[in-house]
């Protein structure tokens, strides 16, 4: 197992496999979040049954985290072996044909991170914008549940809070638009006949993944999704 | 034309190196960019500075011996095409020219312009080669061989070893070299024997010598003059892995 991160190859597969689970995992996270457009019962019953599977949400969160592991150990090592392979600077030196999203894969990365724990404090630890963190709801067969729908809503009612959301999305967008073309090149598979369906697969799928993403905080701002009374 | 150059001096690899500036007059636009600096070093010899060393072989593009970095890409600002077959008149009268050697850890700098790219040879020395002996060259078609095999196999074997891929890589890596030489022989049936073992050898001489890992960026294809294409990572990647998932 160690000796994979000796290989610059491996390292990378690593990273590509790694970076794969967290896009399957994006694009999960989305479906489930568009539940907050079925309305409160339909998204705090979507809530309470993922808390309800118990050792399989765990099971789950294990992959991901072992994953965010891997994908964050094998960039820092890719990275500072990046680095350390020039050691002195051009002093002029002009980018050919690659794409800017390409070369801020570390920025963007970093980016991610940050949200992540942002993401994280703000929804499953509940300890920034608290206020609407620990409100319950009773579904519809009576049983009292979290109230995530408000927790989502009213903290999306926050202009500050939506556009720090819009904008980490923006990131990600950027981040994943060379990501997922780049896994392709990654795994070895490159061919003439599919570059092409391959780069358009890519940026229209990120494209799809960060306009979902938005559409939730935006949809609040503009109205679309609000607060209801029942608690 | 006249010209102002910026070109990058170092006495030896553990110098310090600098800028100096040299203005260049009357030059032809019909002359090649290393007849270029042949008349600023004539110009020096005359008035007793130092020339600038800078490396050159066949003058013909086909060696890959000439590589400077001019303004910032290298081999300069014409696309699929050498430092030596460069011409002036892709410049314009007044033109500032900044002239580096190959920047990277695995390159380290002889002198001036010049670079000590033997850590390339090393890389070809782990697997570059086909160990049997097959006496004489066989007829034409005595091995059948698929026709798209045999251009991408070509077109792999078009690397002249020049490391402008290396240059261009904003981590310094040497993939796409490696990758069309593990191709070219690859991919035909004289190099399947030691296919396995070639990839892995000379992946890991690549990962020894310091070089930096590719991260998809591209510019190695845009830079080689030769044109070579990422394609050829893919299937080294690919490669490697079959190799190490059979143990090679
Ligand atoms: S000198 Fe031989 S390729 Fe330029």
């Amino acid at each position: 197992m160690i000796g994979i991160f000796r290989s610059t190859i491996l390292t990378k597969i690593a990273m590509a496999l790694s970076g794969l689970i967290w896009i399957g995992f994006s694009i999960a996270h989305l479906s489930g979040h568009f539940l907050l457009f079925a309305g409160q019962e339909a998204y705090n019953a979507y809530g309470q049954g993922l808390k309800d599977l118990g050792p399989l949400l765990w099971l789950g969160r294990i992959i991901f985290i072992i994953s965010f592991l891997l994908h964050s150990f094998s960039g820092i090592l890719l990275l500072s072996r990046n680095k350390e392979a020039r050691p002195v600077q051009y002093k002029a030196k002009k980018p050919i044909v690659s794409t800017p999203q390409s070369r801020m894969m570390a920025l963007t990365g970093i980016l991610l991170f940050t949200f992540m724990v942002y993401h994280l404090a703000h929804f499953t630890w509940g300890v920034v914008h608290a206020e609407y963190s620990h409100l319950t709801y009773t579904l519809s067969d009576g049983r009292e549940v979290h109230d995530v729908y408000t927790m989502v809503i009213g903290s999306y009612q926050n202009v500050f809070v939506c556009l720090a959301y819009v904008l980490f999305m923006l990131g990600f967008g950027i981040h994943l638009s060379h990501a997922i073309a780049s896994v392709v090149q990654t795994l070895g598979f490159n061919h003439p006949m599919y570059n092409s369906l391959v780069k358009k697969v890519a940026n229209g799928l990120s494209t799809i993944i960060i306009l979902g993403y938005i559409s939730i905080p935006a949809s609040v701002m503009l109205g679309v999704l609000k607060l209801t009374g029942g608690h | 034309m006249n010209l102002t150059l910026h070109i990058w001096r170092q006495e030896n690899t553990t110098a310090e190196g600098r800028f100096s500036t040299y203005r260049v007059e009357e030059i032809s636009p019909d002359m090649s960019f290393l007849e270029m600096l042949d008349v600023l070093n004539e110009r020096l010899i005359n008035k007793g500075e130092v020339p600038v060393e800078f490396e050159h072989d066949c003058r013909e593009g086909i060696c890959g011996t000439c590589s400077l970095m001019i303004n910032g890409v290298p081999h300069g600002p014409e696309k699929g095409t050498t430092t030596c077959q460069l011409h002036m008149r892709k410049f314009k009268d007044g033109d500032e020219i900044t002239i580096e050697p190959w920047r990277a850890k695995a390159f380290p700098v002889l002198k001036d312009l010049v670079v000590d790219r033997s850590a390339f040879d090393r890389i070809i020395q782990k697997g570059g080669y086909i160990s049997a002996n097959t006496g004489n060259a066989p007829d034409g078609n005595a091995i059948p061989i698929p026709k798209p095999d045999s251009d991408w196999a070509f077109e792999a074997a078009a690397c002249i070893g020049c490391g402008a891929c290396v240059a261009a890589c904003k981590n310094a890596s040497a993939s796409l070299f490696v990758a069309a030489k593990v191709t070219h022989l690859g991919l035909l049936p004289q190099g399947q024997p030691e296919r396995y073992l070639r990839v892995t050898a000379m992946v890991e001489q690549m990962d020894q010598e310091g070089f930096g890992s590719c991260t998809n960026t591209y510019d190695c294809e845009g830079a080689c003059p030769k044109q070579i294409s990422v394609r050829n990572i893919a299937r080294m990647n690919r490669d490697y892995l079959k190799a190490k998932i059979m143990g090679n």
